[in-house]
Order: C-alpha cells, then sequence, then structure tokens
C-alpha cells in the first residue's frame, strides 16, 4: 500500500469517527441481531480493517471501541493472527498497540518493486551510528555525541532524524547555553520493532556491575 | 554575612522512633519479620498519620518517589544515577520528550500523587500503569490486601510483587507501585508512599518468581529495611522542616510564604522555572532575581542545600 492510499483510508477513517462520536446510534457496536460465530468473526473483521487502514500501531482502547462491550480484543487479535499463518504480511504488537506489517524476508522484493517515496528509511553509516549513539545514551545533545564520534555531528544530520520522527527534544543539558539533548520517539521504537527501551540488544563493553555481572546467568 | 544556623528544638526528641530492639537485631524468621515490621509500619504509620508530628509528607512522598526511580531504572537495566533523573526531569521545557529517565521519575511521582480515598480512586491508576494492566491491577490489589490482612502486611506486597512479575517479568515498576498501594490500602493511607522499590535487587525479584514462597522472606526483610529508612527519612524531613518554618518569618521577599510552602512539598527546587515567573502552583509573580536570591537565603540560613554542584542550572531543596 503506497503512503497516499494510506492516508486517503486513514482520512476516511477519521471523518467516519467523528460521524460515530457525534451519535453513537449509528455504529453497532454489539450486533446482537447476529448468531455468536458470525458477531465474533464480523468483530475480527472490524479490528483486521482498523488495523489495515492505519499506518500506525493501533492501541487496545481505540480497538475496544470497535466491538462488543465485553468482547476481548486479545482474543480477537490472537483469533485474526491465527488466520494470518502463511501469509506475506503479519499483524504484530509495536508500541503499545497492534499493526500490520510486512513479513522481513519480503522486504528486497517490496524494495525492488515499489516506490517508496518518503517512507523509505535508508540510513548512511553515520545516521545509524548516530541512532544508536542516542538510543543508549539518551538524553545526550550534541556535544555529548561529539565526545563518542570524536567530531562534530552535523546539525543536517540530527534534522534528518529528527524528520523521520525518531528522535525528538529532551530535557536541555545543564551546560552553558542550555543545548537541548536528543530522544528516542515511539516511531524509534515501531521502526526497530522495540516494545520499550530495554528490547536494545545488551552492550558487550558494559562496565562491571553487580547487577550487570549477574545478567548473563538470567538469559 | 553569616548566620548562625538555626538550632534544633527540643520538643522534635519527641518524634516517635524505632525502638533499639527492633534495630539491633536482624529479621531472620518469619516471625522476627513479621513481629519487626509490625513496630515499624506502626511508627511510620504514626509519623505518617499524625500531622502534631510535622511530617512534611509530600516532601516525604515526592522525596521517595526519586530514590523508587533510581532503584527502578537499576532493577530495569537502565542504571541512570540519581542526579541525572533528577535533572532529566527539572530541566525539560514543557511540551519536550523527558526520555526515559524523566519519564521514570514522572511515573512514580504520578504514582506518590495517587489519591486513594474515594470510589473511583482505580482511574487514577490505570492511567499510569497503562494499557496492557489497567484490567488487572484491581483484582491484583485486591488478592494482595486480602493476603497482607490474613497474614502479614509484608507478605501482601511480596504476593503482589510476585503474581505481576508473573504476570509480565519485566514489570518491575507496576509491580512495585502495586506492592506500595497494598501497603498504603492496608494502613489505611490516603496516598502512596513509595517505599518498596529502594533496597530490591534483580536477583531477589528473580528467586521470588523463580521459587515462590521460599524465596518470599528475604524479599519481606529487604522491605522491612525500606521501612525503617523511611521512618529515618521522615524525622530527619521533620526537623528539616521546623527548621524552615522557624526562619520563615524573617524571609521577607514577597510570596515568600508560597516560595517556603514549594519548599515542603517538593525535593528539588528549581528556581528559573519552580519559583519564576511565577511560584509553581500559585499566581503570585517572583522574578528571575527575586528566586535565586531567595533560594540563596535559606542556604544562608542553613535550612536547605544546593543540590546538584553546579555554578548554573541549580536545585534546592531541604535535604539531599
Amino acid at each position: 500500500m503506497t503512503r497516499t492510499a494510506m492516508n486517503v483510508a486513514i482520512k476516511r477513517k477519521s471523518a467516519k469517527g467523528q460521524d460515530a462520536s457525534s451519535g453513537d446510534r449509528l455504529f453497532d457496536r454489539e450486533l446482537e441481531d447476529l448468531p455468536q460465530e458470525l458477531r465474533w468473526r464480523e468483530w475480527m473483521g472490524r479490528i483486521e480493517a482498523v488495523l489495515f487502514a492505519s499506518g500506525s500501531p493501533v492501541g487496545r482502547d481505540d480497538l475496544a471501541r470497535v466491538v462488543g462491550q465485553g468482547a476481548s480484543v486479545e482474543m480477537l487479535i490472537e483469533d485474526v493472527q491465527g488466520e494470518l499463518t502463511g501469509r506475506p504480511y503479519e499483524l504484530v504488537q509495536a508500541a503499545g498497540g497492534w499493526m500490520f506489517r510486512t513479513r522481513v524476508q519480503f522486504a528486497d522484493a517490496i524494495k525492488a518493486a515499489a516506490d517508496l517515496g518518503d517512507q523509505s528509511l535508508a540510513f548512511t553509516e553515520m545516521e545509524m551510528g548516530v541512532l544508536c549513539a542516542i538510543a543508549y545514551h539518551q538524553p545526550i545533545d550534541r556535544a555529548g555525541l561529539k565526545d563518542i564520534f570524536g567530531k562534530e555531528v552535523s546539525r543536517d544530520l540530527l534534522a534528518r532524524l529528527r524528520y523521520k520522527d525518531l528522535i525528538a527534544s529532551g530535557p536541555r543539558a545543564p551546560r552553558a547555553g542550555a543545548p537541548h539533548t536528543f530522544v528516542t520517539t515511539e516511531t524509534f521504537l515501531t521502526t526497530f520493532d522495540l516494545q520499550t527501551l530495554r528490547d536494545l540488544p545488551e552492550l558487550d563493553l558494559a562496565v562491571g556491575n553487580a547487577d550487570e555481572a549477574a545478567r548473563p546467568s538470567q538469559a | 554575612m553569616t548566620y548562625q544556623p538555626t538550632a534544633i528544638d527540643d520538643d522534635q526528641i519527641n518524634l516517635p522512633k524505632l525502638p533499639c530492639w527492633v534495630t539491633t537485631g536482624r529479621a531472620e524468621t518469619p516471625e522476627t519479620v513479621a513481629f519487626q515490621s509490625g513496630a515499624a509500619l506502626a511508627v511510620l504509620d504514626q509519623l505518617v498519620s499524625d500531622r502534631a508530628h510535622g511530617v512534611p509528607v509530600k516532601l516525604l512522598a515526592n522525596r521517595l518517589a526519586l530514590s523508587a526511580a533510581t532503584a527502578t531504572s537499576k532493577l530495569e537495566g537502565r542504571l541512570a544515577r540519581e542526579a541525572d533523573i533528577r535533572d532529566a526531569y527539572h530541566l525539560t521545557p514543557q511540551g519536550d520528550a523527558r526520555g526515559p529517565d524523566g519519564d521514570l521519575l514522572a511515573y512514580w511521582r504520578k504514582a506518590a500523587g495517587l489519591r486513594l480515598s474515594g470510589r473511583d480512586w482505580h482511574r487514577g491508576l490505570e492511567g499510569i500503569v497503562g494499557q496492557s494492566f489497567e484490567d488487572d491491577v484491581a483484582g491484583w490489589i485486591e488478592a494482595g490486601a486480602e493476603c497482607a490482612r490474613t497474614h502479614v502486611p509484608l507478605a501482601g506486597c511480596v504476593a503482589v510483587l510476585r503474581t505481576v512479575l508473573d504476570a509480565d517479568d519485566r514489570a518491575e515498576r507496576v509491580a512495585c507501585l502495586l506492592s506500595d498501594i497494598v501497603l498504603a490500602r492496608v494502613l489505611n493511607w490516603k496516598t502512596v508512599l513509595p517505599v518498596t522499590t529502594r533496597r530490591l535487587t534483580k536477583p531477589a525479584l528473580r528467586d521470588v518468581v523463580a521459587e515462590g514462597q521460599g524465596a518470599e522472606l528475604p524479599l519481606q526483610v529487604r522491605i522491612l529495611e525500606n521501612i525503617e529508612e523511611t521512618i529515618r527519612l521522615a524525622r530527619d524531613l521533620a526537623q528539616r522542616a521546623t527548621m524552615l518554618q522557624a526562619v520563615a518569618p524573617k524571609l521577607r521577599a514577597k510570596g515568600s510564604d508560597a516560595a517556603v510552602a514549594l519548599f515542603l512539598s517538593e525535593d528539588a527546587v528549581a528556581p528559573s522555572t519552580m519559583l519564576s515567573p511565577m511560584i509553581k502552583g500559585t499566581t503570585i509573580p517572583m522574578t528571575d532575581r527575586a528566586a535565586r536570591r531567595f533560594c540563596d537565603r535559606l542556604v544562608e540560613l542553613g535550612v536547605a542545600q544546593e543540590l546538584t554542584g553546579r555554578p548554573t542550572f541549580r536545585l534546592y531543596g531541604i535535604v539531599r
């Protein structure tokens, strides 16, 4: 799906959302006239449709709004996932919600065929390095990044990362000029398939600490 | 000009304190832990509930929130230092992202501000623990409180810690918060004091999930130590608060009453953002310079300290 198609779908969805909020009667959540089996299928369909239409993860609260009062969103999603085995896309949990995603093995095919436009997240090596440094050392300012890389990190590079919504401004660093620091965003977590920052791979060079030493035994 | 540091009042000696038979003996069996924790909780409850003792409860809760954030950071493997966490929280401009450290302190401060009275106090809690737990927390707390009533309070705390970590072994911050809530419910407190976390360690939590009953006692002992430490902190804060109130009449700055009240509820005060242009929580204006001078004056009088050791971006508080 191209970004434009997605945007149109989202716009339609949000327009529909406004309608629904202005008159809740119009939207039948409970579907009481349907037999149990069909009702469940309809709910599964609704969840799948909402997730398909959205370009970003959809939270549990939003999904719960399109299904019956007592219906378990998790169970519905499990059933949808069950039907997706063997498909080239999957329904995954990311950054506090769920989203549709193509499977990793098809990445090359998608790159070869589609014009990804602004969706493309191709990184240069330096961009990736800076992003990693920020992820592990956040909040960190440009002076801190300079200490890590041994040279100035250009404002343009940071602006590009910020434009891709992977980093944001964090607390002020307590130095002269009060430069703002950089922190990673929700989009960063989604992009790299992390639930929280704890999913970042452990650094081998972590300094010796009682807790640190005890950790490998836990894994 | 130097000033005579304000002397501590004699009547502070009457503050409840831990009897030596609690502090000297080491608790090793379930019975001794139960006995000593009972004594410790009674003292802490008196200190916090009886206003006559003059413990600034809000300040205590906020200070404990900072300790809890530092301990949770350790449990989560981020290992942020207390000063960094405090900076991340206090130096973030309005509307910007706080980052993981600042968010952690914000989480604990929100938890410390939770009101447990009223019928819909669960609402506030759901906003704090996040979506994945909001359905379960009420049941977990009830079960923990029930266990605390039939056994001992600390057993209830450990039971809820175990339940949460069983459900999600990375939810340390939620587990610790629910343990604090169970304790507060059992002691009938109106607010939550984050006392559980400080001395918990990762191996101790791991053991209690893996082994169950057998590993509960060491965890109870750790929480007991936390409670003893909280009592010391509460006594210390009560004395310092009295000292601050004693010098309050000497402060002539406009709005000094409101500023003193702020110092009695916040563990760290940033003069440039929390005192000026307006004293936080009020509409009383204070200029940048007046705010700085006010804080310097408190330090001069020996009732407040500068917390960071920096020449700029300073933070002041009545206890370190």
